[in-house]
């Protein structure tokens, strides 16, 4: 066992809220997060707990990546093709 | 959120034409043509991105899933159209199923045929040996060596399944969808349990005169 478990545990434990979103509400809160963040809002300021949430939370924040990703790439109309992607994958 | 989004070939829609098309209005069936490509793209495109959990799988077999995900984002968004309130594009809230439903998917691919019964099943707190790094002074060392002590007591004072989940997630950094899938649960059932533990543990720490953010400053680590 690593020091790098424990400090990783310790930063968990420093950024824990007695009140968090849950997995569900971070779900339905993503999509107007990105949005916001996409059309270069600051959606931290509207929506702080998410963010909160992301930082406790692997799948949702692996998830938050893509989905920005993807709306970014739509917003700038450079989303990849269907024959594109699969020919890369 | 009213802007329209538009990709080649594909009819420009408001989320209002969205939702009035899906519903049943005219050329439902356009938009769900249009809709299930723009699942596949995001179905195509997570597991393109998650190599890290697919990069085993042939270029077919990534197709087919990704196919499958498509398929299975449609009937959820379908089923929970009246639960759109328009604060988003249409399509960044279809594309979120559509990462979610990849992404599951990819994790499972990785992990499914992993052992994880000792630290899933295991009731052991690592154990972890207290180095003396040069140029630590005395003091500073019995400091670290007393902090130690309360994280493993404050983290053997966690329940069973808090002690599982924190060891699974947190040290051993299997994804919660895969322990969500092995214990039959559900992720906001094990984010609440981890949740809890965290709370627990800085409560904890907290009695026995550590707070967590000096005890990060005494190993010069930052939160």
């Amino acid at each position: 066992m690593s020091t790098s478990n424990y400090e990783r545990l310790l930063r968990l434990a420093a950024r824990t809220q007695e009140q968090e979103l849950s997995c569900t509400e971070c779900f339905d809160v993503l999509p107007q997060y990105v949005d916001l963040e996409v059309a270069g809002a600051a959606p931290e300021r509207q929506l702080p707990l998410f963010r909160q949430h992301l930082e406790q939370c692997g799948v949702c924040r692996e998830e938050y990546e893509t989905v920005r990703e993807l709306a970014r790439l739509e917003a700038e109309g450079r989303s990849p093709s269907i024959d594109d992607l699969r020919r890369t994958l | 959120m009213t802007a329209a989004v538009q990709h080649a070939g594909m009819s420009r829609r408001t989320n209002a034409e969205w939702l009035a098309a899906l519903q049943g209005g005219d050329g439902k069936d356009a938009a769900l043509s249009d809709l299930r490509t723009y699942l596949l793209r995001a179905a195509l495109f997570t597991l393109r991105r998650a190599r890290h959990y697919v990069g085993h799988l042939g270029s077919s077999a990534l197709a087919q899933l990704a196919e499958d995900c498509a398929q299975e984002s449609l009937t959820a968004i379908l089923q929970r159209l009246d639960t759109f309130r328009g604060q988003s594009h249409f399509t960044t809230w279809a594309y979120t199923f559509a990462v979610n439903t990849a992404l599951m998917a990819g994790r499972q691919e990785r992990w499914a045929s992993v052992p994880l019964e000792e630290v899933l099943e295991g009731t052991a707190t690592p154990s972890l040996a207290v180095g003396n790094p040069a140029g630590i002074d005395p003091e500073q060392h019995a400091l670290r060596a007393e902090a130690l002590v309360a994280i493993r007591e404050g983290i053997e004072q966690l329940t069973v399944k808090q002690q599982q989940l924190l060891r699974t997630v947190i040290f051993e950094q299997v994804p919660l969808d895969e322990v969500v899938r092995r214990w039959s649960s559900n992720r906001n059932a094990l984010y609440k349990l981890l949740h809890d533990a965290r709370r627990k543990l800085k409560s904890y720490l907290l009695a026995r005169g550590f707070d967590v953010e000096e005890i990060l400053d005494l190993f010069a680590v930052r939160a």
